[in-house]
């Protein structure tokens, strides 16, 4: 029977064939939970009965949300969330610096392989798609994982997406994957498993495929994931203990849909207010004076998003009216830029860094918005309220856009500034 | 037992895209994690109808066309439509809100291509959710749509998501 690369995954899981629309219990083989959702379903647990986990080895605690606390409660909850850890025997607890953003160190650290299916309280589980795994996101219902293997799932249908083309200097896979979502309607990609193909994927590193993979979630697919070519294989070989397995979707799978998409985009893309799909040219928005930049998130916190900010920075400094936060999504990745000396050219410029993790994202924790205020920014979501005041705007970039914005004090095409170099 | 799925009631009929938050409740009940149906039954669909929960009856349907339920998936509204006896008809509900629906124990056809055009508010309807039946009277018309899952009416069956954990947990004990 021919199939996607996802019923590969979730058949194996089960030992039984399935098909997309199919209802199954599979048991996911790695579960990661974040930050005060570990205490919310110990809460849970108590409210059940249940003192045992299910299988507390395939268990990945993370503390990302809110890494540095910034609050009374805060210090509170990391320290429930240490006996916990410590009370149900979850060893992996990676608790403040020892990880990073929760979406990203996981597959640093090997715990995600290619062909894995894992579940995580928290809608970017996804991000995992960057390896060829499947990620979906358990809410509620993490607690009946947690206690009995399992909860049910409906198996997705598949989106193919061939993606074909260069991207341009001074275009990034930000402006692509931002673009892409936008181009697409939500009634294509809902409950879906948008699967990344095709020759662009030549130029598109590991990296680029955390934030390829990032952003369809948001226009509401179930999972997203990219076929693991030959360099992803040989950088999880090092690092994931036992044989790689990768799924690949049969060429005859029944797929939802299968479509092209050129990567070759005209000029860089925000996401204005308010909400991530509302993506338009940089030209239409150039000019809008800003006095917030941030580069990090599960979308765009990786070493060449740190690299890309550390470019337009190099030699500039930070517009007055800008104060600019950068947060390296993982400990490795805050040491890999410390060794190349980019955050000293990011230090240099005025710009501040922030704990490894979600940083600004996770609802404006720290660094947060005044009213009236502007920002732009790589993060995940841009609704009225996600950076505090409901009265500030919030835009959408690649960290080429942010950090060129941040300099200059108002929303610029990064190329005039590269332009120059 | 079958025929706990088969509703017959009037027919309340929204277009696309109701928003879960806003159009079918307030924000403030999911902000504040209000989950009693007892609260939340007398403000449904409160961005569009004030009157929508004195007026219907246990055993009504909601009729609904693409996306219904659509926007960050708090489980709020579905909660509330679980409190009034209400059984819904859809031409699409995006996941976050047809888990929420499952698991709130809301009979539900999700995918019904068309079905907001062959009904209009206040006709005379029977739906067999489990068999994917739907008529109306008024009309005259019977067309078949795909039916739940079993297991997934099992959940329902058993009054939600948490009922059917118990009795999973009870079982595995």
């Amino acid at each position: 029977m021919a199939q996607t690369a996802a019923e590969k995954i979730l058949s194996r899981v089960l030992g039984a064939d399935v098909a997309a629309g199919d209802i199954v219990f599979p048991e996911p083989e790695l579960i990661t939970v974040h930050d005060w959702y570990v205490v919310n379903f110990a809460a849970a647990l108590d409210e059940l009965g249940v003192e045992e986990l299910f299988a507390p080895e395939k268990m990945v605690l993370v503390t990302d949300h809110e890494p540095t606390a910034v609050s009374p409660q805060a210090a509170e909850r990391q320290k429930q969330v240490r006996e916990i850890a410590a009370r149900f025997g979850i060893d992996n607890h990676f608790d403040v610096g020892r990880g990073g953003h929760g979406h990203v160190f996981p597959v640093e650290l090997g715990f995600v392989r290619p062909g894995m299916f894992v579940a995580g309280y928290d809608t970017h589980v996804p991000n995992y798609g960057a390896v060829g795994a499947l990620g979906i996101a358990m809410l509620t219902e993490i607690s009946e994982v947690l206690a009995c293997g399992s909860a049910w799932l409906r198996v997705p249908e598949t989106v193919r997406i061939e993606l074909t083309g260069r991207m341009a200097p001074g275009i990034s896979i930000r402006d692509v994957a931002q673009r892409l979502i936008a181009d697409f309607d939500a009634d294509q990609i809902d409950y879906t498993v948008v699967e990344f193909a095709g020759p662009a994927l030549a130029d598109i590193d590991l990296d680029a495929r955390f934030t390829l993979c990032n952003t369809p979630i948001d226009l509401g697919a179930k999972s997203a994931l990219v076929e693991p070519d030959d360099a992803v294989l040989a950088y999880l070989s090092d690092r994931v203990e036992g044989d790689l397995n990768p799924a690949y979707s049969d060429d005859d799978a029944l797929f939802r849909w299968r479509g092209g998409y050129d990567v070759n985009l005209l000029e860089p893309q925000v996401a204005a207010p308010p909400r991530p799909d509302n993506v338009v040219g940089v030209s239409e928005v150039a000019g809008t004076a800003v006095h917030h930049g941030f580069v990090g998130s599960c979308a765009s916190s990786l070493l060449s998003d740190i690299r890309d900010t550390a470019a337009i920075l190099a030699n500039r400094v930070i517009h007055p009216r800008v104060r600019l936060f950068v947060t390296p999504g993982t400990q490795e990745i805050w040491r890999r830029a410390a060794d190349e000396g980019l955050l000293q050219t990011l230090v240099d410029a005025g710009a501040i860094l922030t704990a490894p993790g979600c940083g600004p994202c996770a609802g404006g924790r720290v660094a947060p918005l005044a009213s009236g205020e502007v920002s732009i920014n790589t993060g995940t979501r841009n609704d009225p309220g996600r950076l505090g005041p409901n009265d500030a705007d919030i835009y959408l970039a690649s960290p080429l856009t942010v950090a060129a914005s941040a300099v200059a004090g108002e929303i610029v095409d990064p190329r005039e500034l590269l332009a120059g170099d | 037992m079958a025929d706990d799925f088969i509703y017959r009631g009037r027919c309340w009929h929204f277009d696309d895209n109701v928003a879960i938050d806003g159009d079918i409740m307030p924000l403030h009940f999911a902000i504040a994690r209000e989950t009693d149906p007892e609260v939340l039954r007398h403000h449904v669909m409160d961005g569009l109808d004030r009157e929508f929960p004195s007026k219907v009856a246990p055993g009504d349907i909601i009729v609904a066309g693409k996306r219904f339920a659509q926007g960050n998936p708090h489980i709020q509204g579905l909660i509330g439509i679980a409190g009034l006896g209400l059984g819904l008809v859809v031409e699409s509900i995006p996941r976050g809100s047809f888990r929420n629906a499952i698991n709130c124990a809301v009979p539900i056809l999700p995918a019904c291509p068309g079905v907001a055009g062959e009904a209009a508010g206040g006709d005379e309807l029977e739906v067999d959710f489990r068999a994917g039946t739907f008529r109306n009277l008024s009309r005259g018309i019977e067309i078949a749509y795909p039916p739940l899952n079993a297991a997934l009416l099992t959940i329902i069956e058993n009054g939600g998501w948490m009922p059917t954990l118990r009795k999973r947990l009870a079982g595995a004990a």
